[in-house]
């Protein structure tokens, strides 16, 4: 007989219909998002497909069931209420149909916005983090920079940039920027204030990683004859960037909600665009449920990618937080 | 260029006729205001082994690292090889190469496989080529007893193991001095064995070795000189029977007594 503990741990067969289940998402959903993308700018350009900005799918089928289960849910009696709340959720889909293709746009301009500004964040984040710990007298300079874009709002430090800095002048003569996947002058701005903001708590996560790097293996660095930026380049940072996946990942998830403020200084990401059609159709529930799915999956597909890299890249032998520390006494004061 | 190599080839022979090969010349250290060392002078031949002994806190962790310049002194001077290596203008990183240190933390990299260990130096500081570096390092690693291992990272090692590589990682760098920092008292009696059977092969070889330990046998079997060190000085120094046997001074009878029994 099964004991108890047996059957509440999944079994086989149901681990793989999850897996299964959750790829076939990962594929509908990057599917229809890169088919969007290159549809409405390559091969809409080329005179191939429906052309861009056209629906997919059409919303119409989804609307007329939708009112014909509202109109009809006083004849099920009991079960009215059920109707009407499917009758409601169709009519969800139907909305989000209507405006995937605008969704997939601003999608483009979400991720774009979070990768960029968190790999310009962390290439500022690994030398500030390194100022920070190892920089003597400058480390002062490290800490007040970090301490003072954390201690200030993101939406504060957005508007400083797009309103009191003449940035929006200097790149207002540029041609090319503003057109189709090449984003416009407020998106450059946003990218900046981004990765000022993200390269501060990067800057914070690295070092906690950095300081469970024990000492003694820079000075064992050094006394072979490596310079102390050389121990750090060779021995400190690549076991620093590894320990630090788990905290850049939750950085990484908080960053891609957060670019969502960028609607404030007019970009038009995801969260932009749909409070826009929200305010002229006043479908508020469908569309905001809509954008959740969309930040949803592209949450959970970073978190999938960071979680196989931090399996991909970890010291064999070495658990993720223990085995640190090799001997058994302290590390070497410096 | 290779002129240049003969002159300094004959200035090291010449040197070597007169010189230690580590001379150190009463050297005044202090952290704050705790005086760590008051006037320390002790000067080791080469081909020989100066065994280290002290009691905690006594400073011979800091000594060994005032010798590669991982610590500053405040005073005096350390000369290797007749070159007054604690001047403020000598090359820190080349005197590093000269001088291997193996840890009592043991400090291996992490994230390199004992192979990698023993490369990064030979790649970085030494310039070596990829797979020179490598089969230097297979060599120095089978000298171990390692070349089963070669592949293995740290956290795979036992701390026997582990320790060898430390010995492989600073004898690639082709040292004139071996420092060892109490390379055994982080292992359990069985592991430490094999690092001291790697320590008496090396002395064996004619390294010159400066050694912190407690290991009662090494010192016995293989030390030229013990240096008993208190109070920030250089309290007796003998060959070990005299100092094991007949001590001159009653302290350093009680401090040998107190760790051997
Ligand atoms: N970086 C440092 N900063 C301040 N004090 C230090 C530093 N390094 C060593 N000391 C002090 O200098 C003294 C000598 O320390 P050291 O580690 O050299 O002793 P030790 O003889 O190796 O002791 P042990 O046998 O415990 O290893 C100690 O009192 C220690 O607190
Ligand atoms: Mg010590």
């Amino acid at each position: 007989m099964a004991s108890s503990t047996d059957a509440r741990r999944l079994t086989l067969p149901e681990i793989r219909i999850g897996r299964v289940l959750a790829v076939l998402a990962a594929v509908a959903f990057w599917g229809w998002l890169l088919t969007r993308w290159i549809n409405d700018w390559v091969l809409a350009r080329i005179g191939i497909g429906p052309g861009a900005g056209v629906h997919f799918l059409e919303a119409e089928p989804f609307e007329t069931t939708a009112e014909r289960l509202a109109a009809s849910a006083d004849a099920y009696g009991p079960f009215a209420g059920v109707v009407d709340w499917v009758g409601s959720v169709v009519g969800a889909v139907g909305v989000a149909v209507d405006i995937a293709p605008v969704l997939a746009v601003g999608a483009w301009y979400t991720i774009v916005l979070t990768v960029v500004s968190i790999v310009l964040g962390l290439l500022i984040a690994v030398p500030l983090s390194l100022v920070r710990v190892y920089g003597g007298p400058f480390r002062w300079l490290a800490l007040g920079y970090i301490e003072l874009i954390r201690g200030t709002p993101l939406l504060a430090q957005l508007f400083v940039l797009y309103f009191g800095l003449p940035f929006a002048v200097w790149l207002h003569g540029v041609e090319t920027i503003g057109q189709g996947p090449i984003p416009d002058q407020a998106f450059i701005i946003a990218v900046v204030g981004f990765t000022i903001n993200s390269s501060a708590y990067q800057a914070e996560y690295i070092r906690g990683a950095l300081e469970s790097v024990d000492r003694g293996q820079l000075t064992a660095a050094r006394s072979v004859g490596l310079s102390q930026l050389e121990g750090l380049r060779f021995v400190v940072m690549p076991q620093t960037l590894r320990y630090a996946i788990p905290a850049w990942t939750n950085e990484l998830v908080y960053l891609i909600k957060y670019s969502s403020l960028a609607a404030f200084i007019t970009v038009p990401e995801l969260y932009y665009r749909a409070s826009r059609i929200a305010s002229r159709t006043f479908e508020h529930t469908a569309i905001y449920a809509s954008i959740a799915i969309v930040y949803l999956a592209i949450v959970l597909t970073a978190t999938v990618l960071m979680s196989r890299v931090e399996r991909e890249v970890a010291i064999p032998g070495l658990g993720q937080a223990e085995g640190r520390h090799q001997g058994k006494t302290e590390g070497e004061r410096e | 260029m290779t002129a240049q190599r003969t002159d300094e080839r004959d200035n090291e022979r010449r040197r070597a006729e007169h010189e230690p090969l580590l001379r150190i010349e009463n050297v005044w250290k202090s952290f704050g205001t705790e005086q760590v060392f008051r006037g320390i002078d002790l000067e080791v031949d080469r081909g020989d082994v100066e065994v280290l002994v002290g009691p905690s806190g006594s400073g011979k962790s800091t000594l060994l690292r005032c010798v590669n310049r991982l610590t500053e002194i405040d005073e005096g001077a350390i000369y290797l090889d007749g070159e007054r290596v604690t001047d403020a203008d000598a090359n820190v990183n080349e005197l590093r190469q000269q001088v291997g240190m193996v840890f009592q933390d043991i400090n291996l990299f992490a994230h390199l496989t004992a192979r990698e260990n023993v490369t990064l130096g030979l790649r970085r500081v030494r310039g070596f080529g990829k797979s020179e570096a490598r089969d230097r390092a297979d060599r120095e690693l089978a000298n171990v007893g390692l070349s089963d291992q070669v592949d293995s990272y740290p956290a795979q090692l036992s701390g026997g193991q582990k320790q060898r590589v430390g010995i492989a990682r600073a004898l690639a760098m082709d040292p004139k001095l071996m420092l060892f920092d109490e390379p055994t008292s982080a292992l359990d009696p069985e592991l430490s064995n094999s690092v001291l059977e790697v320590m008496e092969r090396l002395v064996e070889a004619g390294m010159t070795m400066l050694v912190v330990t407690h290991e009662m046998r090494f010192a016995r079997s293989a030390a030229d000189s013990i240096t008993f060190l208190e109070g920030g000085q250089v309290v007796e120094r003998g060959p070990p029977e005299r100092l094991f046997e007949r001590p001159e001074r009653e302290r350093t009878r009680e401090f040998l007594e107190s760790i051997y029994g």
